[in-house]
């Protein structure tokens, strides 16, 4: 797997967040598109709901897909079976391996059954196939797997990984798409996205037609009926599961809805909280291989409920976590994920909610690994809070990022001296003389230290764990009167009588 | 009505002039607020950075010491946000002290918002003393107001107020990169997110920059000062708390100069 989304671990952001800010490109294309699709989000739901209703959606949402991960057990079993009266072949994976292995057994009886071996394969975008590395896993088995989502595709011909959920490229611009296909495709140098798009898709439509397999994922499973429900903006789903004659679909257990009844405040959301619109370009629904009479669609479907960490995040006090649909609008609204990218979170999720899910997903059997991996990831938010705002589904990812960092503390994964400093400031709070004296100190030592301009004493070379404060910026300790000494003066003035009215 | 100032350790020992602009708020709008001695740290830090008992600890004297009052006021954002947000989920629930601190969050204000939703105060019908203590201001907001929704409210308010230039900061909404101990932890992420915040600043030509939290106006005033230290034609604005603000606005204190 490319090692900008599976690094070594245990993972240190530091160096790719320092190259990310150090970086002008990325830093423009980053911000630039993230403040476009954040304020396009804001923007579309107020106009479309107004704040009130825009609210009731978010918490009808919320509610209805807590209680779909509540009774996660039942709305499996009835879409397994739905999802088979169809047509369909349901396997279950429990980890990234099984889910691989299955994808090439079933790779492994093409030749048997269609007289060709499979060799060539088209993938849709898909967020699970990215976690369980399964085009390494295609590939390595001599199967030619192509994305076909125009990002994804630009990112596999540079050898590059998808660092935002939604929008995999937004790190790169028009000019490296044109020159990887110059180089790659060997088509004119253009930077019209008209003309690219065009390039890309006389590419791919050769491609869909002679594939052997396809592959997707999919963004809502309806228990009731059974029913697949894939939302995408370039129809290359629709391509890849109408041209080849197997499909094969990777589905994250917790993409469970109760059924079509349920749909509905999720599509308003999907779209508008990703990219602004109101709904994606395509909205799919498979219910099943080609049935007798019908002109297209796979003649297998396999759909492939992948757990991989998700029944132990089911199982814990952050099952909230499964509620996230994908939408990529926390990573739009977070300050850090914009100055930062997507790299710099060293997996496959990145943002806000990466940061959260990233180490309860790589918890692995012990349930211990994942922080240990990626002890910075909780602790790189300024807990700003507009992850919270700008969830869909209102999943509470700053009271998860504490929770992180209080696992963090107790398995003794951040820094001790920091532990220290902070339970001495506990020790000093719960004595107020003490307190004060040590603020008091605090302000005298700084202001003898620092250069004192009248108004502060500027400090520009703190030491010990203030030393961070003062690596780009200076401290400044106001001189004005300690604010105790200042009321003591100001009460006793303000309560005396007045005195022409005492005599 | 009896109303306690909690002031906050980072305002006491960074700031202590928003404080003593609070006082003189509160008291023009015939509001006298008592300062509990015993006040201390209300353990943001602590449940920041993964210590939440060792913050209930904290969280539980604070209930203590503001049991007898009927409002607790700060002007401080991200305190007032944390005991309103935070604070009943370090307990039990439904034990005494959850009760408590379900009841201190729902007695905790910040001054703005005390002043507009609680006091509901009238506009001053004079104009300012002087011109220099109405001056051109851009606001931005403490993000954990967010929380308690009144992220935004403190340009709208001050123009309610009666200061005749408050300019919209462009991208108000994204953060300034403090974080509390994030700033030390990631500096350079912090930085980076000050250092845009500052440059939105400087576009709107605003002489003040009215921040509704301590900990923000402490880090982009630190990065003013060393940006101004490294190049000396950058910007210079001052940065004051949105208490301070009123106060000049009402002539209550003396605005300072632009350092």
């Amino acid at each position: 797997m490319n090692e900008l989304i599976a690094p070594t671990l245990p993972y240190d952001m530091m160096p790719r967040a320092r190259a990310a800010i150090a970086d002008v490109h990325l830093q423009q294309f980053v911000g630039r598109a993230t403040h476009l699709k954040d304020e396009q989000r804001k923007s579309v739901f107020g106009a479309d709901f107004g704040h009130d209703d825009y609210e009731l959606l978010r918490s009808v949402a919320a509610t209805t897909k807590q209680q779909a991960l509540d009774q996660l057990d039942v709305l499996l079993e009835q879409f397994i079976e739905r999802a088979q009266a169809h047509g369909s072949i349901v396997h279950a994976a429990v980890d990234a391996a099984q889910a691989c292995a299955i994808a090439l057994s079933i790779a492994a009886q093409h030749e048997a059954k269609y007289a060709v071996k499979a060799t060539r394969c088209v993938k849709s975008k898909s967020m699970l196939t990215e976690e369980i590395g399964l085009v390494d896993a295609l590939t390595r088995a001599g199967i030619e797997t192509v994305e076909t989502d125009l990002g994804e595709f630009i990112l596999q011909i540079d050898n590059d990984a998808p660092s935002h959920i939604v929008t995999p490229m937004i790190h790169k611009d028009r000019a490296a798409a044109a020159r990887s296909f110059v180089r790659v495709l060997g088509s004119r140098y253009t930077e019209d996205p008209e003309e690219l798009t065009a390039i890309a898709r006389a590419h791919m439509r050769g491609l869909y037609r002679h594939a052997h397999i396809g592959v997707s994922g999919a963004n809502f499973l309806l228990a009731e009926e059974g029913t697949a429900v894939i939302c995408t903006n370039e129809g290359n789903f629709d391509l890849s599961v109408g041209g080849p004659p197997v499909h094969i679909m990777f589905v994250g257990i917790e993409k469970l809805l109760r059924g079509a009844r349920d749909l509905a405040p999720f599509l308003k959301l999907l779209a508008r909280s990703g990219t602004g619109q109101p709904l994606t370009v395509y909205t799919s629904f498979v219910n099943g291989p080609r049935r007798a009479g019908e002109s297209n669609g796979p003649k297998e479907l396999h759909i492939v409920l992948v757990d991989a960490g998700r029944t132990g995040i089911l199982g814990s006090s952050k099952r909230e976590l499964l509620r996230c649909i994908r939408c990529g609008a926390c990573l739009n609204a977070c300050p850090v994920y914009r100055k930062v990218g997507g790299h710099s979170y060293g997996s496959v999720y990145s943002g806000p909610i990466g940061a959260v899910l990233t180490p309860e997903l790589n918890r692995g059997a012990a349930r211990a690994e994942g922080l240990a991996n990626y002890p910075d990831l909780p602790r790189a938010s300024s807990l700003c809070g507009a992850c919270l705002e700008a969830c869909p589904v209102k999943i509470d990812i700053p009271k998860f990022l504490l929770h992180a960092r209080a696992e963090l503390r107790t398995r003794t994964l951040s820094p001790a001296s920091e532990s220290r400093a902070l339970r001495l400031w506990r020790w000093l709070a719960q004595r107020p003389m003490l307190f004060r004296l040590a603020i008091r100190a605090s302000r005298l030592h700084a202001r003898m230290l620092g250069q004192n301009d009248g108004r502060h004493a500027w400090i520009s070379n703190a030491p010990g764990p203030a030393a961070g404060w003062t690596q780009s910026r200076d401290l400044g300790i106001a001189s004005a009167q300690p604010f105790r000494a200042w009321f003591v003066q100001h009460a006793a003035e303000r309560d005396a009588p007045p005195k022409e009215a005492a005599r | 009505m009896r109303v306690a100032l909690f002031t906050t350790c980072l305002a006491e020992a960074l700031a202590p002039r928003s404080l003593q602009a609070t006082v003189l708020v509160l008291e023009h709008f015939g509001v006298t607020p008592e300062v509990p001695a015993e006040q201390t740290c209300c353990g943001q830090p602590l449940l920041s950075n993964g210590l939440p008992e060792e913050a209930a600890t904290l969280a539980r004297r604070m209930c203590v010491i503001f049991r007898a009052f009927d409002a607790v006021v700060t002007p401080s954002g991200s305190c007032c946000a944390i005991v309103r947000e935070r604070f009943a989920d370090l307990f039990v629930h439904g034990s005494d002290d959850h009760r408590d601190a379900l009841a201190l969050a729902a007695r905790t204000f910040e001054l703005v918002e005390f002043l507009e939703t609680q006091l509901r105060v009238a506009v001053p019908t004079t104009s300012a003393p002087s011109p220099e203590c109405d001056p051109s201001m851009t606001c931005h907001d403490a993000c954990h107001l967010r929380g308690i929704h009144r992220h935004g409210c403190t340009a709208p308010f001050l123009t309610a107020f009666g200061c005749r230039d408050v300019r919209p900061l462009p991208d108000m909404a994204q953060c300034c990169g403090f974080g509390g101990m994030f700033s030390t932890q990631f500096p350079e992420v912090s930085s980076a997110l000050g250092q845009e915040k500052l440059a939105h600043v400087a576009t709107t030509g605003a002489s003040t920059l009215v921040v509704s939290d301590t900990g923000c106006g402490a880090h982009l005033a630190g990065l003013a000062h060393r940006q101004r230290a490294d190049n000396n034609s950058a910007a210079a604005f001052r940065i004051i708390s949105p208490a301070e603000a009123l106060a000049h606005r009402l002539g209550l204190l003396a605005m300072e100069s632009i350092a």
